[in-house]
């Protein structure tokens, strides 16, 4: 992060594991957050104590959800859902036809790490980390 | 410039912590009310510049709080805070003379110039403005202050000098309805949808404007 000074605009795709966590860190940061899910029963995993951001039900691959979360505002957007393809798709669109200034997004499959590259997407493929990790400590 | 004084109204918690922190480095005194009762309560003993009241809280609503603020505080200015989709109850705020709405979810950058936006409404002074985005300001600074006939004046010479923007009509719209009339209110809702279609504040404008209204539903038979 560059800044902890200012409060920045985020959203995040999918509250999931990975999803709710970055939400709870980030809105407890002070940025303010938005969090955006199909299933209403994913925001249980917000923690009130450090989650005070937004949360939105809807298909993150409707322009309309994402239009409805002022992604033309956003600083940043961060796919986080457990689907690849959604988190690239969003992430496309987020970076191209919103010119969102930071897209990052998470993938499962480092066979699609070349793929973000050649259209570059910023990516953290948890697998390959993790790999990386468990050598590190073997 | 002398410190402004500002009332959140939300019985959500994330609510009011979020506009605190985000007005604290304005220069700003803030303080916070969890519903009408306790924001009429604060509002008896300080005199308030600026109000942001959600309208949907249990207990007293936010259109009676705004009632009630804007008869014995008529200078407060007042943002309501509104969720997605909910905004078709805009022309009865602008009755009371609410111009202002904060759509959830908001960024700290849109409450910042919308609180800078409103403080520099009151500076405009009664010289002939030379643009668009000024004299739809003024029109605001008329809605705010009830003069609807000032307002709709302004927002037309808005509208003369750039007749491309959707919220001109739509604001015209709502001060026809206002005025009682109807038709003309309808035919500016059309207007700002002619030109741009996605622009949702006119189009609940003109559904609720032309959907019957309660208590005018057909009655079929005596006994219904």
């Amino acid at each position: 992060m560059e800044t902890n000074q200012k409060s920045l605009y985020i959203i995040i795709i999918g509250c999931g594991r990975l999803g709710s966590l970055l939400a709870n860190m980030l809105s407890k940061e002070g940025h303010s957050t938005v969090i955006i899910d199909n299933n209403i029963h994913s925001f249980d995993a917000l923690n009130s104590t450090e989650f005070s951001g937004f949360q939105i039900e809807g298909d993150a691959t409707e322009l309309s959800v994402l239009k409805e979360a002022k992604i033309d505002k956003a600083d940043i957007l961060i796919g986080a859902t457990h689907d690849d393809n959604i988190n690239i798709m969003i992430g496309q669109i987020a970076k191209r036809v919103f010119t969102v200034p930071n897209v990052l997004i998470r993938i499962l499959d480092q066979n699609k790490e070349p793929l973000l590259q050649k259209i570059d997407i910023k990516y953290v493929c948890t697998t390959t980390e993790i790999a990386s990790k468990i050598i590190e400590l073997i | 410039m002398k410190e402004r004084k500002v009332l959140i109204v939300d019985d959500e918690k994330n609510i009011r912590m979020t506009l605190s922190q985000t007005l604290a480095d304005m220069e700003l005194s803030i303080e916070t009310a969890i519903n009408g009762e306790e924001a009429l309560a604060k509002s008896e003993g300080t005199k308030f510049d600026i109000l942001f009241l959600d309208l949907k809280m249990p207990g007293m609503d936010g259109m009676e709080v705004l009632r009630q603020i804007k008869d014995s505080q008529p200078d407060v200015k007042v943002i309501i805070i509104t969720a997605h989709g909910s905004i078709e109850i805009a022309v009865e705020a602008m009755k009371l003379g609410a111009v202002d709405f904060l759509q959830k979810p908001y960024t700290p950058n849109e409450i910042r110039e919308l609180v800078s936006t409103i403080i520099k409404r009151e500076y405009l002074i009664s010289k002939e403005p030379q643009d668009y985005r000024t004299y739809v300001e003024y029109a605001k600074k008329s809605i705010a202050e009830r003069q609807f006939d000032l307002a709709i004046q302004y927002i037309k010479k808005a509208i003369a000098m750039d007749y491309d923007h959707a919220e001109a009509f739509n604001i015209l719209g709502a001060l026809y309805e206002i005025m009682g009339d109807i038709a003309e209110a309808q035919k500016n809702y059309r207007i700002a949808l002619s030109i741009d279609p996605t622009y949702e504040p006119a189009e609940k404008n003109l559904y609720r404007s032309t959907r019957l209204r309660s208590g005018d539903s057909i009655i079929f038979n005596k006994n219904e």
